[in-house]
């Protein structure tokens, strides 16, 4: 997938995040000289997110992935404003991170998100569209075009406190575009939704690249990652491992590409193995295994030079649960 | 101003939907119960006993309601999270703090005017008189209250519930002697500690708020009016307490990690 990407939505330089511990780590001048001897149990410094640094381009879904504990969500913390770096910074929409006026055009829909369960859907995203300063107007119509195109129609006129966990998950997404916004931060956006609320959710986010915006998402559902992102950032330990476009990463070190042919005599298949790195029977006719080393193009010539057909031709590429267990492995030094 | 607003009547809303105002039947109740009582133990001195046992009540109950919701304030946003998604909109968290504060206020307002209109109507019932000087005990418990709630807030903005709450009630009970705490005088000396405790104690009532000023029970238990711009001075100090409470709540609130 290739996307004319030019500007620049969101990029952090050296993002550091050390959380105090300890009893006393937290106090605010004794925590400073405790923390200095780092004595255990009575005031560490916990460093959480290390010198992260990646920048996302305007109109493409930037994947930020990582095991359990890596960093995201404080990342995505200190990305929103909830949580001060301890050190390295960035800029949100051109401004830096916490301008006021940037977080105008955010859309954020946190992990696990909570909200005041006595409000209605439409009174809960007028609410947030008081935030933005939009007018009663204003309101009123996106909050309930977001109603519909989130699928929650049904329950408008029911309180928050009687959503199953999808529900939230869905008014939390309409809440983060009531707004909107140019650039939209979603931390674990599938959690806790089925098959059909997934790709409703993928759907909303395909979308909105279409309309030129930007979505940064993290997710432990690799498989809808891979279908929507287009590069991706993958963080261990606090620590940036690895990031590139997702297909760049998912190319398969040997490039194999699988040919399917069919219509092909013995004599001819003698001739064709040759182009091929292994060739097998398959129902209806052949497949060619390829690897960097084989010309697809002179194999597909010659296929249709002997009289045969090709059925497919399909890239063999790695899952990215593969690659994402390969990094963390290598990362561990295993 | 909008952002404000919005948590300010959001805050107003909560309050009413979680049913805080109910706990108002308990203390019309606890004023008739007291009615009844006044009038089969008393020698003509009902009135005087609604009048010193109601502004009691009013205040008390008053505070203690504003304790309970203000020391918790802060903390079950980001216990339940429903600030992480408040925070990133465009809101500065000090107009966060000061929206969840006057949301309170409005909720509060409400609690002592219906508090007042319970007195009232008890004392007319129980053939007793009143005047502008029971209006202006009611506005000085809803200073007292404002005072309290911001205090409250400032230790919510840094501290759990429970620490919060018995905090503020170690200030309010405090401030409630606060103009003794600061004329203390312990002679004849019992111990010669050179003056130590009565030095603590008298900068503990200079710090505390002085909320012997709002007890306005002895001028309404004898008829008297308050002198004159009473009113006015008390109500000025104590919005100018809540305001420095809110304004070092707010400073500790904005550098805060919601983690």
């Amino acid at each position: 997938m290739v996307h004319a990407h030019t500007e620049t939505a969101l990029s952090v330089e050296g993002l550091t995040k050390i959380f105090d511990t300890g009893f006393l780590g937290g106090m605010p001048i004794l925590g400073r000289w405790f923390r200095g001897l780092n004595l255990k149990g009575v005031a560490q410094g916990l460093r959480v997110v290390d010198g992260v640094s990646f920048s996302v381009s305007r109109g493409e879904i930037f994947g930020f992935l990582g095991p359990n504990g890596a960093g995201k969500t404080t990342t995505i913390k200190m990305l929103t404003g909830l949580i001060h770096p301890s050190s390295g910074g960035g800029t949100l929409l051109g401004a830096p991170l916490g301008d006021r006026a940037a977080r105008s055009k955010l859309g954020f829909l946190p992990e696990h998100p909570y909200f005041y369960d006595y409000l209605k859907p439409l009174e809960f995203l007028d609410f947030y569209g008081q935030l933005f300063g939009l007018t009663a107007r204003e309101r009123r119509r996106r909050a309930e075009a977001l109603i519909d195109r989130v699928g929650l129609s049904h329950a408008r006129g029911r309180p928050v406190r009687k959503f199953s966990k999808g529900m939230i998950q869905r008014l939390g997404i309409a809440q983060a575009l009531i707004n909107d916004p140019d650039l939209i931060i979603l931390d674990e956006p599938m959690s806790g939704l089925d098959p059909v609320g997934r790709k409703d959710v993928r759907d909303i986010i395909l979308e909105l690249r279409a309309q030129g915006r930007t979505v940064f998402l993290s997710s432990h559902i690799l498989q809808d990652v891979e279908m929507i992102c287009d590069r991706v950032v993958l963080l261990y330990r606090g620590k940036v491992i690895d990031e590139g476009s997702l297909d760049a990463l998912l190319q398969a070190p040997g490039g194999v590409v699988e040919i399917t042919a069919s219509g092909l005599s013995p004599a001819h298949m003698e001739a064709l193995k040759p182009l091929a790195a292994r060739v097998a029977n398959v129902a209806g006719g052949h497949r060619f295994y390829l690897d960097h080393g084989h010309d697809q193009r002179a194999l597909i010539e010659a296929v249709f030079q002997a009289g045969g057909e090709i059925v497919s031709v399909t890239p063999h590429r790695l899952a990215l649960e593969d690659v994402f267990v390969q990094q963390i492995q290598q990362a561990e030094g295993r | 101003m909008r952002q404000i607003y919005a948590v300010t009547l959001n805050t107003f809303r909560e309050a009413i939907r979680s049913r805080v105002l109910y706990s108002l039947v308990l203390f019309v109740l606890g004023l008739m119960v007291l009615t009844l009582l006044a009038g089969a133990v008393s020698l003509n001195q009902d009135i005087r006993l609604i009048k010193d046992v109601g502004l009691f009540l009013s205040s008390t109950f008053a505070v203690m309601i504003a304790i309970f919701i203000g020391a918790s304030l802060v903390h079950k946003e980001i216990e339940r999270k429903t600030l992480y998604t408040i925070a990133p909109k465009p809101i500065w968290r000090w107009q966060f703090l000061l929206g969840k504060y006057l949301g309170v206020m409005l909720t509060m307002a409400i609690q002592v005017g219906i508090m007042a209109a319970a007195f009232i109507g008890l004392l007319t019932v129980s053939g007793g008189l009143w005047g502008q000087e029971v209006a202006q005990a009611f506005w000085l418990i809803y200073v007292e209250v404002a005072v309290v709630t911001a205090v409250a807030l400032l230790f919510s903005s840094f501290s759990t519930p429970a620490l919060s709450g018995i905090m503020s009630i170690g200030i309010f009970m405090a401030g409630r002697f606060a103009d003794e705490l600061v004329a203390i005088d312990f002679t004849p000396k019992v111990h010669d500690d050179g003056g130590a405790l009565e030095q603590i104690l008298r900068g503990l009532g200079h710090v505390v708020p002085d909320l012997s000023l709002y007890n306005t029970t002895p001028y309404l238990v004898y008829d008297q009016a308050l002198p004159d711009g009473y009113a006015l001075d008390a109500t000025l100090y104590g919005l100018s307490y809540a305001a420095v409470a809110l304004i070092l709540a707010a400073a500790l609130f904005s550098r805060r990690d919601f983690t």
